[in-house]
């Protein structure tokens, strides 16, 4: 399949209207706030936002998501720079450039650059995204029941790469995750599983409520027991836009991040976070001056920010033209389309090409707000940062507690916010990532109804699942995937392990 | 890792993987009771089965990891005496009046005293915000939702008038 330039060009029309462009703007504001408040992440500002689209028609919802997506990415960084504390994960490599160019009164040219890196790596991303998305939905078309199993098996094999220090654990929480999918009514026969006399539990738990509970009231919750004191800013902001000598200096830092971020993205399991250390890494190695890096080098925090924005773009490759989430911010997303009824996947280039432009579009437009609204309202979000806990959390707890309310006008579902709310905060005081059950939420339907629909073709033989030649290749993939994320998986911690101990160093100095 | 911290990670470990041998027999046990599909030997019980197996096989496996002193993580101690914990007590009996209460009294009743009351939670003692912050969320999700989104809030003892 290739890409139809006349629709890419007229699906901007669709976007350039009041209504979409006042969401995506709203969107981009809520994220990068959402970003900029530690503890609140990308995939959380999604899924608490989630039911602001309840009701839209696919494009409006699916813009302001994009705009909360691009928003969340950038807002990171505010925080790692004003107050050494990365507003999310995928921040976490800023702090090491940023912090200290704040501290040696820099905070304005950091700012400027990470709001511009962000913009870069983002447009970079969509750009890529566009171009290699319909190649590969249109080599997936051919897919039946067989390959959308193994396809299912290959989104799982991630769950290593997402399970944080121990992969025991980090399985555990996939096959939990995937009996809580199995939930409900069962898809082939209609049998009714696990629901307890719950009529409610007819279609399993809830995607939105279960997603909120777990990721934004086990926050409030953690909140609520440690009593986390808010920040100061003291730093002064003076400048919009980085200045021509720190855009020369950095222009290879912002291309290498870039480009890393795209295709760590597109891989499932890597995120943002990987990709920013990844691209810090390989600018500070190529830099001529690498003894100064964690000293508040401008090309640190281009090469990281450039990265993790890059990052979105790459990630939506796999969720839209396979319909498989590469984390778990695209895993909530893809959470949104299914409530649009749409199935993301080679499916929707075919029927709802129009749509998928209009989401190219819609990310496009995105970056240009994000750098338009991160410039204007730079004072203002630093100024969030300080907001004062016993006001921030009771407003998060409200809109968790009503998103979920929203969706069916259902109390139960309420209730069912607050024991994911529990379980994700036990799980998280007991080192379990929360990531895989979403991924297992997302992709256990999936495996299982195509498992099934493929032995109902076969009669029940297994040996259909091997007939294939591109479900054997997915399956050999997702093995592949498993040993060396295995392997890799240590790596990477000893790496970060390292970093973080440099930190620490730098600090004491 | 002391030894004190690595005790704490075993302990939890040990825990976690009872509970998940106990998720893992329940499935397997109320699976007996799906009816079969004879035509092709697996019916609702099958993918059910299969994923409590996994589950008690890795909940087995993190028992035998923590039984050789071999876990790895960094675990927080949940205990009753806590401070924190008796306020996350406090704040779960909360949620659960809220949602006893949220469909009765509607939605600006039932939030504006639970806002309150998270916020004296969290310790905040500045008697001015009492008045105007959980009115203000309360007010500007009111109008986002009801309004802005069309999406019905319970009326609750307000019905008459809103």
């Amino acid at each position: 399949m290739n890409v139809d330039y006349g629709l890419l060009w007229h699906s901007y029309s669709n976007i350039f209207t009041l209504n979409i462009m006042f969401l995506i703007f709203v969107g981009v504001t809520a994220g990068i706030v959402i970003g900029a408040l530690p503890g609140l992440t990308a995939t959380m500002g999604v899924a608490l936002l989630i039911p602001l689209t309840f009701g839209r028609p696919p494009v409006a919802s699916l813009s302001m998501l994009m705009g909360i997506y691009t928003g969340a990415m950038y807002g990171g960084a505010i925080s790692a720079i004003l107050i050494r504390t990365p507003g999310t994960p995928a921040a976490a490599a800023t702090v090491l450039e940023g912090y200290p160019m704040c501290q040696k009164g820099q905070a304005g040219s950091a700012m400027a650059m990470s709001l511009f890196s962000s913009f870069v790596g983002g447009i970079i991303g969509c750009i890529i995204m566009i171009f290699m998305s319909p190649l590969i939905s249109g080599f997936a078309l051919e897919f039946g029941p067989v390959e959308y199993f193994a396809l299912a098996i290959f989104g799982l094999s991630v769950i290593i790469s997402v399970s944080g220090r121990s992969i025991v654990k980090g399985v555990m929480v996939g096959f939990f995750g995937l009996l809580l999918a199995s939930m409900g009514l069962d898809p082939i026969s209609g049998y009714p599983r696990f629901t307890f006399g719950y009529s409610e539990l007819m279609e399993g738990p809830n995607f939105i409520p279960t997603l909120i509970g777990l990721f934004a009231v086990s926050e409030v919750i953690a909140n609520i027991e440690k009593m986390l004191k808010t920040h100061k800013v003291k730093a002064k902001l003076n400048q919009y836009l980085p200045s021509w000598n720190d855009i020369k200096r950095s222009t290879s830092a912002l291309i290498k991040g870039s480009l890393i971020g795209t295709v760590v993205g597109a891989i499932p399991g890597a995120g943002g976070d990987i990709a920013a250390f990844i691209a810090y890494a390989e600018t500070k190695r190529s830099s001529k001056t690498p003894e100064l890096f964690g000293t508040g080098m401008v090309e640190g925090v281009a090469a990281t920010e450039s990265a993790n924005n890059s990052c979105q773009g790459g990630a939506m490759i796999p969720l839209l033209s396979l319909g498989v989430p590469g984390d778990a911010v695209t895993a909530v997303l893809l959470g949104a389309f299914v409530i649009q009824g749409l199935q993301p996947g080679p499916l929707l280039y075919k029927e709802h090409m129009d749509l998928v432009y209009a989401i190219f579009a819609s990310m496009v437009v995105a970056q240009f707000v994000m750098q338009f609204v991160g410039m204007v309202g730079m004072r203002f979000f630093a100024k969030v940062i300080m907001i004062e806990n016993s006001i921030l959390m009771p407003m998060i707890l409200v809109l968790s507690m009503i998103g979920s309310y929203a969706m069916r006008g259902n109390v139960f579902d309420v209730g069912l916010t607050v024991v994911f709310g529990i379980i994700g905060f036990i799980m998280q005081k007991y080192d379990f990532p929360l990531s895989p059950i979403l991924l297992a939420l997302i992709l256990g339907p999936m495996a299982e109804s195509n498992l099934r629909r493929a032995l109902v073709i076969s009669s029940g033989n297994a040996s259909i699942l091997f007939s294939r030649p591109i479900a054997i290749v997915l399956m050999v993939l997702a093995v592949t995937f498993l040993v060396l994320s295995f392997f890799t998986h240590k790596k990477i911690e000893r790496r970060l392990a390292e970093l973080a101990v440099k930190d620490v160093d730098m600090t004491l100095t | 890792m002391s030894s004190a911290k690595g005790g704490l990670v075993k302990l939890a470990d040990v825990i976690s993987g009872m509970i998940g041998i106990l998720i893992g027999a329940y499935v397997m046990i109320k699976c007996q009771s799906y009816p079969e599909d004879f035509v092709m030997k697996i019916g609702p019980a099958f993918f059910p089965e299969i994923l409590a197996g996994g589950l008690i096989l890795f909940s087995a496996l993190l028992i035998l990891q923590a039984m050789l002193g071999k876990s790895i993580g960094d675990v927080e101690r949940i205990s009753i005496r806590q401070k924190g914990i008796q306020r996350v007590l406090l704040a779960l009996v909360g949620m659960i009046i809220y949602c006893a209460v949220l469909k009765p009294a509607g939605f600006i009743i039932a939030t504006i005293p639970w806002i309150m009351f998270y916020m004296f939670l969290l310790g905040n003692r500045k008697k001015l915000q009492y008045v105007w912050v959980p009115i203000a969320i309360t007010l500007a999700v009111y109008l986002v939702f009801e309004k802005l989104l069309v999406l019905s809030l319970p009326a609750g003892l307000l019905s008459s008038i809103l």
